[in-house]
């Protein structure tokens, strides 16, 4: 049961990784990808870590690559990307780097004699267990993160309202600029204002 | 699995085809209550009071035809009500509908559920969030742009209310100290978590109502506005799955909140299936006498019910249950 759930899973793998740098469309290859890493998340269940392969599907297929998706659907071409850009200097220098990642692991597997799975208790990758481990053994990494985390979601929304808008006074813009960019200045407001009222009364008639 | 694979094959397709029935028939007791609600009298000309209307509609939807807009990306087009469609079933096989039964007149003992794991909220969260793909892919595929529309409203409301969703019901996970489902309704036989997670509740089902899409929160197919959103290129069968995988995922956040609040299948007389069936029922009858009551929210009030107000809540109630656990 375990050897044929490893090889789908293998497969399938190996197959969506494949087709997300093979196909043309953007849409389709985030799609690829999802089916990457739902692949890897079963091969996580085969290895005891029950917690890790849900989180797997929850934070990367739930969130990331939903965001992905939102992207690409709103902004990413529509149909094929074309294939004029390719250099004949990137073909090689991508072929070098798989190369070499593939002797890496060549090594590393042949090197490292590995043998069987090694034996785990049905609790190791439990959440309980990997609970337990954060706030003890790895108490201060956890939080790192976790500081580290909550500044990027600060500094998202910092930079997502665009920031606070600069209000300067007129001597300040005419000692800045001059005379015309004050005039500039007024006329652009103006335009604002009459925009921000269109869409004001657009709203309340819709 | 706990009961070797042909049981269990056999309680799935037990489980899916009852599952099936109980949607269709809950169709009908939507529209029959919308009805009363609206002072008329509801479906009532197929069979006696309208009883075979769902059947009736299974058929009309089976007779048209399988268009596919010019346009759209085939491929996914057609995947896309199946995707929805398998995660609003999927999730199924993770919630209890009692302990163990023994069949009547054998001695055979079955589990009234198809799979218990140490992760099983987190798995029902997992393919709840897969679920999402269909609508997304759905609304993509088209090529239409009130599909598209609809597709990326709908990401943005699920995404949102999955934060405050999540937290909600991570008081009861701390409370029950356990991911698994038949732990958490096995922990409610003395008192239901709805009374000590109120607050977690409120949340839960504020967000459940946002999750399922439905009134007052079906901005996703606010037909005023992006027709019928990300299934408007869809028709005949493939419209109808994705009401269905819809309508099965209120019920399968209706069977959650059942689990988690209200006991699960645990009650006096009536045995555990029914219970779960009368608790699945009491909360789809409050999700359609709000359809029935309350407008529409607006795009911006969704969110801001969503973020400044129900995330502070439940993180809250998640502080306030933490400190209980730890100190009372």
């Amino acid at each position: 049961m375990d050897i044929v759930v490893f090889f789908v899973a293998s497969g399938c793998a190996i197959a969506s990784a494949i087709a997300v740098v093979a196909q043309k469309n953007p849409f389709v290859s985030a799609l690829a990808l999802l089916a990457n890493l739902a692949s890897l998340a079963a091969l996580m269940l085969l290895l005891e870590a029950q917690f890790v392969a849900a989180a797997q599907i929850i934070v990367y297929a739930g969130a990331v690559m939903v965001m992905f998706l939102f992207v690409i659907a709103y902004v990413g071409p529509r149909g094929e990307i074309g294939g004029g850009v390719r250099k004949p200097w990137l073909v090689a220098l991508s072929v070098f780097a798989a190369l070499l990642i593939a002797v890496e692991v060549i090594v590393v597997v042949f090197g490292a004699s590995l043998g069987a799975v090694a034996s785990v208790d049905t609790d190791y990758g439990s959440p309980a267990a990997i609970g337990k481990a954060l706030v003890t053994d790895y108490l201060l990494a956890f939080e790192v993160v976790s500081v580290i985390l909550f500044m990027a979601a600060v500094a998202g929304v910092v930079f997502g309202t665009g920031g606070r808008p600069v209000r300067l006074s007129t001597e300040q813009v005419l000692a800045k600029e001059g005379e015309s960019a004050v005039a500039r200045r007024r006329e652009a407001s103006r335009a604002a204002l009459d925009a921000a009222r269109d869409s004001t009364t657009g709203e309340s008639a819709r | 699995m706990v009961d070797g694979v042909i049981i269990t094959v056999i309680k799935s397709l037990v489980l899916a085809s009852v599952l099936m029935g109980f949607f269709a028939y809950m169709t009908w007791v939507e529209r029959k209550l919308i009805g009363r609600f609206q002072a008329r009298y509801g479906p009532n000309r197929v069979g006696p009071y309208g009883l075979m209307q769902p059947i009736a509609d299974l058929g009309k939807m089976l007779q048209k035809e399988n268009m596919i807009p010019e346009m759209a990306h085939r491929k996914l087009y057609i995947a896309a009500p199946f995707i929805a469609m398998t995660c609003a079933i999927g999730a199924f096989g993770l919630l209890p509908f009692g302990n163990v039964a023994t069949i009547p007149g054998t001695d055979w003992t079955i589990h009234l559920y198809i799979a218990d794991t140490s992760v099983s909220l987190l798995v029902v969260a997992a393919i709840g969030s897969l679920g999402f793909y269909g609508l997304m892919i759905g609304g993509w595929a088209s090529s239409s742009k009130y599909a598209l529309l609809g597709g990326m409203r709908a990401i943005a409301q699920l995404v949102s209310y999955e934060v405050a969703f999540t937290l909600a019901v991570i008081g009861v996970i701390i409370q029950a100290s356990s991911l698994s489902f038949v732990t958490i309704a096995n922990a409610q036989e003395h008192l239901w978590y709805i009374i000590p997670q109120f607050l977690g509740f409120l949340v839960f089902f504020v967000a459940a109502v946002a999750e399922s899409n439905r009134p007052p929160f079906d901005l996703t197919e606010a037909d005023g506005e992006v027709v019928a959103g990300y299934h408007t290129e869809y028709g005949g069968m493939r419209y109808a799955m994705f009401a269905a995988a819809e309508f099965i995922n209120a019920i399968t956040l209706s069977a959650l909140g059942a689990v988690l609040f209200l006991g699960g299948p645990s009650g006096p007389f009536l045995p555990g299936p029914i219970w779960m069936m009368l608790k699945i029922g009491a909360f789809l009858f409050v999700l359609i006498w709000i359809r029935a009551t309350l407008p529409r929210v607006r795009f911006d009030q969704l969110m801001k019910i969503g973020w400044k107000v129900l995330l502070p809540v439940a993180t809250l109630n998640l502080l306030l249950t933490a400190v209980a656990v730890v100190y009372l």
